[in-house]
C-alpha cells in the first residue's frame, strides 16, 4: 500500500476516495508519548495516549491548555515526531515514512486549519487554495472547487491577496485549502479561535456540512464547548493523557464535562 | 520558546558575521594597498639610500627642456652627457677625496640556452672599482679592467649559473658581443638592483659600447672628510662650463624617492579606487542589511519608544551596532589586508608589473586608516535605516504591520526622471564636446537616478523576468519571483549592488572592446609593412639591426622608428622618429596637408590634425623647440596627419633625430617583403638566435600582440572589480538569508500544506536568480550605455573605433544569474532545513 501510494501520488494521482479502507480509522495513535526537553527541564507534553478518530466522523478535541491537544495533533499529522508509540494516519504509520513521503502524505492525504496565519501572503485566495494540488502538479478538480468556494461565500473574493481579507474570509479560504485536494482528513488546531460568534457558526456548519455531505474526516482542537457541540465525538485530554469522551454533544454537556473534570 | 530565542540569535550572529563580511573586503584591500605601497616605498627608498650612500655631489648635464625639474633624476633621457675632460680639473679641486666618471646604456645577457634575461631592466654601466664611492660590490672575482670583461650580479650569476671565468654573450646599442666575467657583484647588500640585471664595464670598454667616446653622463665626486660642502659645490660650479651642473647627494636622493613616491601613490590610487568600489557596494548591503532588520524590529523598536527610550537612544542603538559591526569588521580586515599585499603583488606580478620583494612595512597609518574606514562607512551606511528607525511611532508597537513602508512613489519617479534627464544631458554634451569630465558627472547622476529609480522598476521588471522561470519551475517558481516583486525596495537594494559592480565591468568591457578595435584598426591604418620587430621584456634594439635588415635580399622597404622627449613651444612632449627612404611602403601616415617623406627628408616636423587644430598650426609655420643635447631652435612644420596614437602627435625623419639625441636606442624597426619570397622565416629566426631579445611579427601578429595588451590590462581591471562583484553577492546571500528567517512561518506553513525540501530551494532560488539578473541586467544597460559615451567621448584622445561586445556583456548577465543561484544555496539550504513545526510555532 505504501508503495501504491507513492507510485500513485507522483503520478499526480490522489488515492483517496479511491478505495477507502472500511474499518481503519482515518488517524489513530498508540500508547503516544511525547517528551519536550531534557533532564529536570523535560516536559511530558503527551503521556501515552491511545486514540482513534474514525472515517467520516467530525471528532473535537477539549482540554486546559497546556494539556497536550496541539501536540498530539502535530504527530498525528506527521508534523512532529512522537518520542515513544506510534501514530498512524490511515494505514500508514508515520515514524515508517521519511521527509519526502510525509511531505507527499501532507500534501495529498491531509489538511490543515490552523488558528492563525494560515495564508500565504503573496498568493491570491484562488491560488492559497490550489496550492497543494499546485505544489503536487496534479490537476485541479474545478467542480470542487467552484463547490468549495460558493458554499464557503467566497467565491467573489478569490483574486484577493490575505491581506485584503477579513480574519472570517481568510479562515474560509484555508478551510476551502484544506479540502481541495480530497484529504483523508482534515485537521484544525483552534479554527475560530480569532473569529467572532457568526464568522465561528459559518465556518463549523460548513465543516459540519462536509462531514455530512462528503464524509470528511475531521480533527478539530478547541476550547469552546459550543465549538465542540459542531462534532460527533469529544475526547478530553489533561496533561497529556486522554482522559474522557463524549458521543453527540451539545454545549451543556460538554461544559458539565469540563466542570467535573476540573474539579 | 527557548528554540526561538536562540535561533533569532543564530540569526543575528549571523547577519552580524556577513554585514560585516561586506566590510571586511574592503578594509582588507585599502590595507593591502597601503601596506604594499609603504613596502615599495621603503624598498625603492633603502635602494636609493644605498646608490647614493657615498655621493657627495653628482656632476652631470643640465637639462634645458622645461617640463624636467632642475634636479630631474631621468638623466640620460632628458640631459646630454658631458665632456670627459671635466674631470680632470674636479679632481685638482681642494676638498675632492675622490672622483669617477660613468656612462650607463643597454646592455642584456644572453642565457646559456640562447634566449635573453629578465623581462626588466638591462642596465649596463662602468664598473668603477673604488669601493669608497660605488654602491656596487665586487664579492667574487676581479674588477673589469679589459675591453672585453665584465661583471655581473649576483642575482643574474646565481639563476643561469654563470661564475668568474665564463663566457657571456650581451645584447649592447650597437651588435651582440662575448665577454669574459671577472666577477660578481653586489648592489649595496642585494643582490640585485629591484630585479634590474646589471652588467658592469671597463670605462673605456663602457664608453665605446654606449657611444660615449670622451664623454662621461655624470660624474660622482666624494668631498675630503671635514671638507665645507657649500664651499666645494661653489668651487665646483666655478670649474664647470655652462650647461653642466653640479648637485649634492642629498638633494639627489631627495628628489629621487620624491619622484618614486609619486610614482608609487598613481599605483596606490589606482588599487585604492578598487577599494573604495568594494567599500561602495559593501555600504549598500550594509545600508540594506539594517533597513531590513530594522523592518524586523518595527515591533521592538516601538515597544521601546512606548516604555520611554527617547528618538536620539534609538538612533543610537542602531548606530552602535553598526560602529561595533564596522569595528570588528576593520579589525579582520586589518589582519587580512598584510596577506592581501602579498596577494596584491603576485596578482600585479601575473599582468606583467613586477615588483621587488621584501619584508612588509606596516605603518602606523595603516590600521589608523583601516578602522576609520570599516567604521566610517559602515555608520554611514546606517544612517538612513537609523533615521526610519527613529521614526517609528510608539504606536506600532501595538498593531501587527511588521515589513517597512512602501516610500512614495510619485515623489521617486519625479526626482528619478529629472536625474535621469540630467544625466543624459550632461553625457550628451560631454560626447558632443568631447569633455570625459562631464561623461563621469552625468554617468553619476545616472548611477544616482538608477538608484532612485529601481525600486519603482523592481517589481515590475522582477516579475517579467520571473516569468518564464514561473512557467519552467511551476509553483516554486512562481512563489520566487513573487517574493522578488513583495518588497521592491528590498529587491532594488539588494540588486543595486550588483547593478554598481556589472556597470563599471560593463562599462570597461565597451571601453576595452573599443581600445582593442582601435588598436587593430590603427595597425590597419597606419602600418604597411609584413613584419614588425620590437624589443620584448624592456629590452632595447641594437642600432646595428635595421641596416641588417636592410641588405637581406627580398627586404623592399626597411623603416627605424625612434622615440625621445622634447620641448614643443615650451612643454614637455614625445617625438617619434622615422627613417625615410621606402617609408610609403612600411607606414601610412593618412597626410592631410603637405607631405610625409620628403617633408622629413628635409628636416621638417610632422604633427597630427589635433594639435594643429588645437595650436593652430599649418603647414609652413615655423615652431620653436628644444632638445636637451641640443638646446632650442625652429623647425618649420612640413606635413599634417590623421591622429593614430600608434604615430604620436609628433614626427621627424631619422637623420635629424640622431643629430639631436645622444645614444638613442631603436624603437622598432617596420620591414616589407616581396611577394612569395623564399626562406624569409629562415632568415628572420636566425637573426632571433643573434637577437634574443627581439620580438619579429607578422603584421597580423604585430595587430594581436597590441589588442592582447589591451586585454591583458582589461583582465587586471576585471579581477579588480571582482571583489566588488563578490561583495556584491554576500549581499544577496545576507538578505536571502534575513528574508528566510523573516518568512520562517511562511515557510513552515508551505511546508505543512505539502512543499516538498527541494521545492523550497527552488523557491528561494529562484528569488535569487530574479534579483541577480536584475541587478545585472540594469548594470549591463546603464554601464554598457555609458561605455559608448565614454569611448566615444574619448576619440580624440585615441579610441577611433567604438566596439560594444555584445557576447561579452551576455555571458556577463549569464554569469550573473548563475552566481545568483550560487548565492542561493545556503539560503535555500537553510529554508529547506526549517523543522516544520518549529516554523510554524514561530511568535
Ligand atoms: N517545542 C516545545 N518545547 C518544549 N515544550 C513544549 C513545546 N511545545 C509544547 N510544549 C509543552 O508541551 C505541553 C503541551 O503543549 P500543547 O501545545 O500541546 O498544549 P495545548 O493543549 O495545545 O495548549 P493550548 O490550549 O494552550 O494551545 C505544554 O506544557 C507545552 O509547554
Ligand atoms: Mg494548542
Amino acid at each position: 500500500m505504501c508503495v501504491a501510494l507513492q507510485l500513485a501520488s507522483e503520478h499526480g494521482g490522489r488515492v483517496i476516495g479511491a478505495a477507502p479502507t472500511n474499518g481503519v480509522p482515518a488517524a489513530r495513535a498508540h500508547a503516544l508519548v511525547k517528551v519536550y526537553g531534557r533532564g529536570q527541564a523535560s516536559v511530558r507534553a503527551l503521556d501515552g495516549v491511545d486514540v482513534e478518530f474514525e472515517r467520516g466522523r467530525f471528532t473535537a478535541v477539549m482540554g486546559p491548555s497546556g494539556s497536550g491537544k496541539s501536540t498530539l495533533m502535530h504527530c498525528l499529522a506527521g508534523l512532529d515526531a512522537p518520542t515513544e508509540g506510534s501514530a498512524f494516519v490511515g494505514d500508514h504509520e508515520l515514524s515508517q515514512l521519511d521527509d519526502q513521503a510525509l511531505t507527499r502524505l501532507r500534501r495529498d492525504q491531509i489538511g490543515f486549519v490552523f488558528q492563525a496565519f494560515n495564508l500565504i501572503p503573496t498568493l491570491s485566495a484562488a491560488e492559497n487554495i490550489t496550492l497543494p494540488i499546485d505544489l503536487a502538479g496534479g490537476r485541479l478538480d474545478r467542480g470542487w472547487f467552484d463547490q468549495l468556494t460558493e458554499s464557503l461565500g467566497i467565491a467573489d473574493r478569490l483574486s484577493h491577496r490575505p491581506s485584503e481579507l477579513s480574519g472570517g474570509q481568510q479562515q474560509r479560504v484555508a478551510c476551502a485549502r484544506a479540502l481541495i485536494s480530497h484529504p483523508e482528513l482534515v485537521f484544525a488546531d483552534e479554527p475560530t479561535g480569532n473569529l467572532d460568534s457568526t464568522a465561528s457558526a459559518g465556518l463549523l456548519g460548513f465543516l459540519r456540512a462536509a462531514v455530512a455531505d462528503h464524509g470528511q474526516s475531521i480533527v478539530m482542537v478547541t476550547h469552546d464547548p459550543s465549538t465542540a457541540a459542531y462534532a460527533d465525538r469529544v475526547v478530553f485530554l489533561a496533561d497529556g493523557r486522554l482522559v474522557d469522551e463524549l458521543s453527540a454533544p451539545t454545549a451543556e454537556a460538554v461544559l458539565e464535562r469540563m466542570k467535573q473534570l476540573a474539579s | 520558546m527557548r528554540r526561538v530565542v536562540v535561533r533569532g540569535m543564530f540569526a543575528r550572529k549571523l547577519r552580524l558575521t556577513l554585514t560585516a563580511l561586506a566590510i571586511v573586503l574592503g578594509v582588507t584591500f585599502v590595507t593591502g594597498t597601503l601596506v604594499l605601497t609603504d613596502t615599495l616605498n621603503k624598498t625603492f627608498d633603502s635602494i636609493v639610500g644605498t646608490a647614493y650612500a657615498h655621493v657627495s655631489f653628482e656632476i652631470r648635464g643640465a637639462t634645458t627642456l622645461k617640463g624636467v625639474g632642475a634636479t630631474s633624476p631621468d638623466s640620460t633621457a632628458t640631459r646630454g652627457t658631458i665632456p670627459a675632460s671635466i674631470l680632470g680639473s674636479v679632481r685638482r679641486l681642494p676638498g675632492v677625496a675622490f672622483a669617477y666618471g660613468s656612462v650607463s646604456g643597454y646592455a642584456q645577457f644572453i642565457a646559456r640556452n640562447g634566449s635573453s634575461i629578465g623581462n626588466g631592466r638591462a642596465l649596463g654601466y662602468s664598473f668603477d672599482p673604488n669601493p669608497q664611492l660605488s654602491s656596487l660590490r665586487l664579492v667574487e672575482g676581479r674588477a673589469p679592467t679589459t675591453a672585453n670583461a665584465v661583471v655581473m650580479d649576483r642575482s643574474t650569476a646565481d639563476k643561469y649559473r654563470f661564475k668568474a671565468g665564463d663566457h657571456v654573450r650581451v645584447l649592447l646599442p650597437g651588435a651582440p658581443q662575448t665577454f669574459t666575467i671577472t666577477g660578481i657583484v653586489t648592489f649595496g647588500n642585494d643582490n640585485s638592483l629591484a630585479g634590474a640585471t646589471l652588467a658592469g664595464f671597463y670605462l673605456p670598454t663602457a664608453q665605446r659600447l654606449f657611444d660615449s667616446a670622451g664623454r662621461y653622463d655624470a660624474i660622482y665626486v666624494l668631498a675630503a672628510p671635514g671638507s665645507d660642502d657649500v664651499a666645494l659645490q661653489r668651487a665646483i660650479t666655478r670649474v664647470l662650463p655652462p650647461g653642466i651642473q653640479v648637485v649634492s647627494g642629498q638633494a639627489i636622493q631627495s628628489d629621487l624617492k620624491q619622484t618614486i613616491q609619486n610614482a608609487l601613490s598613481f599605483l596606490s590610487d589606482a588599487l585604492l579606487v578598487f577599494a573604495f568600489i568594494a567599500l561602495f557596494v559593501g555600504a549598500f548591503t550594509i545600508a540594506n542589511t539594517f533597513s531590513i532588520t530594522i523592518g524586523q524590529r518595527t515591533r521592538e523598536l516601538a515597544l521601546l519608544r512606548l516604555v520611554g527610550a527617547s528618538r536620539r537612544q534609538v538612533f543610537g542603538s542602531v548606530l552602535g551596532e553598526a560602529a561595533l559591526t564596522g569595528l570588528i569588521a576593520a579589525a579582520v580586515g586589518l589582519g587580512l589586508g598584510v596577506l592581501a599585499a602579498l596577494g596584491l603583488r603576485a596578482l600585479l606580478g601575473a599582468f606583467g608589473i613586477v615588483l621587488p620583494s621584501s619584508s612588509l612595512v606596516f605603518e602606523a597609518r595603516t590600521p589608523i586608516v583601516a578602522l576609520a574606514v570599516g567604521v566610517g562607512v559602515t555608520v554611514l551606511a546606517a544612517v538612513f535605516p537609523a533615521r526610519r528607525a527613529v521614526r517609528i511611532p510608539p504606536v506600532a508597537a501595538l498593531g501587527d504591520r511588521t515589513g517597512e513602508a512602501a516610500a512614495s512613489t510619485g515623489r521617486r519617479l519625479i526626482t528619478g526622471m529629472a536625474l535621469t534627464l540630467v544625466g543624459i544631458v550632461l553625457v550628451a554634451a560631454g560626447v558632443a564636446k568631447p569633455a570625459i569630465a562631464y561623461v563621469g558627472i552625468g554617468a553619476l547622476a545616472l548611477f544616482l537616478a538608477t538608484a532612485i529609480l529601481s525600486p519603482v522598476i523592481a517589481a515590475p521588471l522582477a516579475g517579467s523576468l520571473g516569468r518564464p522561470l514561473a512557467r519552467l519551475l511551476g509553483t516554486a517558481g512562481r512563489l520566487g519571483r513573487q517574493n522578488s516583486m513583495r518588497n521592491p525596495r528590498r529587491t532594488a537594494q539588494t540588486a543595486g549592488a550588483l547593478t554598481i559592480g556589472l556597470a563599471l565591468v560593463s562599462a570597461v568591457a565597451v571601453l576595452g572592446a573599443s581600445l582593442s578595435a582601435t588598436a587593430k584598426q590603427e595597425v590597419d591604418s597606419a602600418v604597411n609593412a609584413d613584419y614588425v620587430i620590437s624589443g620584448s621584456g624592456g629590452g632595447g634594439i641594437s642600432h646595428t639591426l635595421p641596416a641588417i635588415i636592410a641588405r637581406l635580399p627580398f627586404v623592399t622597404a626597411t623603416t627605424a622608428v625612434y622615440g625621445g622627449q622634447f620641448d614643443f613651444e615650451d612643454s614637455l612632449s614625445h617625438l617619434g622618429a622615422v627613417s625615410t627612404t621606402g617609408l610609403d611602403r612600411t607606414v601610412n601616415l593618412h597626410i592631410t596637408h603637405g607631405s610625409a617623406a620628403p617633408a622629413l627628408a628635409a628636416g621638417e616636423l610632422l604633427i597630427d590634425s589635433t594639435t594643429a587644430a588645437d595650436k593652430h598650426l599649418h603647414v609652413g609655420s615655423v615652431v620653436g623647440v628644444t632638445f636637451a643635447r641640443t638646446g632650442s631652435t625652429t623647425i618649420r612644420i612640413g606635413g599634417i596627419y590623421k591622429p593614430n596614437p600608434l604615430a604620436g602627435s609628433y614626427i621627424v625623419g631619422a637623420s635629424y633625430f640622431l643629430a639631436h639625441f645622444d645614444h638613442p636606442l631603436v624603437g622598432a624597426v617596420l620591414f616589407s617583403v616581396r611577394d612569395r619570397a623564399p626562406g624569409v622565416a629562415a632568415v628572420l629566426d636566425r637573426a632571433k638566435a643573434t637577437y634574443p631579445n627581439l620580438q619579429i611579427q607578422t603584421r597580423a601578429q604585430f595587430q594581436a600582440s597590441q589588442q592582447n595588451s589591451v586585454n591583458q590590462l582589461l583582465g587586471l581591471i576585471y579581477v579588480l572589480l571582482a571583489l566588488a562583484v563578490i561583495v556584491a553577492l554576500i549581499g544577496i546571500v545576507n538578505t536571502l538569508l534575513l528574508s528566510v528567517f523573516e518568512r520562517t512561518r511562511e515557510i513552515g506553513l508551505l511546508r505543512a500544506v505539502g512543499m516538498r525540501r527541494r521545492q523550497v530551494r527552488t523557491m528561494i532560488r529562484s528569488e535569487a536568480v530574479i534579483v541577480a539578473t536584475f541587478g545585472a541586467l540594469v548594470g549591463i544597460v546603464v554601464g554598457g550605455a555609458l561605455g559608448v559615451a565614454l569611448s566615444s567621448a574619448l576619440r580624440t584622445s585615441g579610441i577611433t573605433t567604438i566596439s560594444v561586445p555584445v557576447t561579452s556583456l551576455i555571458a556577463f548577465l549569464v554569469v550573473a544569474a548563475l552566481l545568483g543561484l550560487g548565492a542561493a544555496t545556503w539560503p535555500a539550504r537553510r529554508a529547506a532545513g526549517l523543522d516544520v513545526l518549529g516554523a510554524i510555532a514561530t511568535e
